[in-house]
């Protein structure tokens, strides 16, 4: 775990170059930024693609970080805006499918994706889910992050956040409910 | 009409509200409330029950190999120079580079004797080594003598281009990629539609006005990535560096 004042040092350093400052930034938070883009996106090939993405902004903007929000929130809010673009281009609803690449003889891959996966229910009643209030509900609930951590990510009001959470949980409950009934 | 706040409700939940008593009295008093706490309660169990997703190993390796090869003509792992200095190892390197491709020349010319060059045993040339990189190390680090006077010439160019304005870039941005991916999302090019007033104005200045604005950077300051309009003509990209107006690389 980093020091918040190590990471901000780190981040100077990667605007003047520093390979090896950029290699810890990224490896400090490329689980945290796959899961957030999974869970928002749904689809794994999606959010791998969008986690590249993210850190390739983090590169290039790294000069634009003023030391506002913590390093982490800062690369999340990148990440979140990152999967609002891919879901304005694809202009779909997200759905699961397989990776292209999991290697049969990689032990860990099997294990990874069916631990990560949520029921399916869940899954399709987060879908449905309008976007601001399943990035609201993926950040507080499946990320477990704080609601002040989630509304600076959002670049929201704290009580916007707890609003969206709040009626998330109520529409997906809602939808589970209809799910069950079918 | 049910009138209690649900918001209290759904935060005496998730456990976050610091007095419970209004909500547990709601809660103990109040069948919509219990309800709402029951519904809240619930997703947030089903949906804390799920552990944090991971990459595989293989999709970590993916990933950064994907990154590292965008990144491959960066400065390497040393640490920041300022851009004066590296201007300054850059020029040094090439007045050396002149002066002993001259010297050797003349010793051709005289039946050859030791120049006294200052050259390492590999033929590199002698300059600092361990805070400058963009001028040639030896082979000791695995660097080949002619890629890195592509990459030196490549910093040159980018940092004289802006030097001459008086102001340096502070990073050296790998224009060959971001010009490779520009042109391979070609299909994006409608997205600049509406430029600005400001960014027309210099695209016209710099005789670019047949131009659309394909991307932008934005560092310290803004460089926009530039493509013909003309999906049919040759997918050149060119870097605009705003606010000064000025093109900085073509390729």
């Amino acid at each position: 775990m980093t020091v918040p004042g190590k990471e901000a040092e780190l981040l100077t350093r990667v605007v003047s170059g520093d390979r090896d400052a950029f290699d810890a930034v990224m490896r400090n938070h490329e689980d945290r930024v796959f899961s957030v883009c999974l869970r928002i996106l749904g689809d794994r090939e999606k959010a791998l693609d969008a986690t590249q993405e993210t850190f390739l902004t983090v590169f290039r903007k790294a000069g634009q970080f003023q030391g506002r929000s913590a390093v982490g929130t800062w690369i999340y809010r990148i990440a979140v805006n990152t999967c609002y673009d891919q879901l304005r281009r694809a202009k779909r609803r997200p759905s699961e499918s397989l990776p292209e690449h999991v290697d049969p003889s990689d032990p860990s891959a099997e294990e990874a994706i069916e631990s990560a996966a949520l029921r399916p229910e869940i899954e399709a009643a987060l879908a449905e889910l309008p976007p601001d209030f399943r990035n609201a509900v993926v950040l507080s609930d499946l990320e477990g992050l704080s609601l002040p951590e989630a509304a600076e990510i959002l670049g929201v009001p704290i009580g916007t956040v707890k609003s969206r959470v709040f009626r998330g949980r109520r529409l997906l409950a809602k939808q589970l409910g209809n799910q069950i009934d079918q | 009409m049910h009138d209690h706040p649900l918001d209290l409700i759904a935060a005496f939940a998730d456990g976050s509200l610091s007095d419970e008593a209004e909500a547990r009295a709601l809660v103990e008093s109040c069948p919509e409330c219990r309800e709402e706490y029951r519904t809240q309660t619930e997703v947030i169990g089903w949906l804390a029950a799920t552990p944090t997703a991971e990459m595989t190993d293989l999709e970590k390796a993916a990933l950064h190999r994907d990154l590292w090869t965008e990144f491959r003509r960066q400065p390497g792992k040393s640490p920041a120079t300022p851009w004066w200095q590296r201007l300054a190892y850059v020029a040094a390197g090439l007045f050396v580079t002149v002066g002993l491709v001259s010297v050797l020349n003349n010793d051709t010319l005289n039946g050859g004797a030791d120049s006294g060059a200052n050259t390492t045993a590999d033929g590199a040339f002698d300059a600092p080594t361990e805070e400058t990189p963009f001028v040639a190390q030896g082979s000791d680090d695995g660097e080949s003598a002619p890629e890195m006077t592509t990459e030196t010439t490549a910093a040159a160019t980018a940092t004289t281009a802006a030097a001459g304005a008086g102001r340096e870039e502070s990073f050296a941005l790998p224009f060959a990629e971001l010009a490779e991916e520009a042109r391979a999302n070609q299909a994006d090019r409608a997205l600049t539609e509406g430029t600005d007033r400001d960014v027309e104005a210099c695209l016209a200045r710099v005789a670019l006005d047949e131009h659309v604005v394909v991307d932008e950077i934005d560092l310290d300051q803004i460089y926009l990535l530039v493509m013909p309009a003309d999906p049919e003509a040759e997918p050149i990209v060119t870097f605009v560096v705003l606010p000064r107006c000025e093109i900085v690389y073509v390729g």
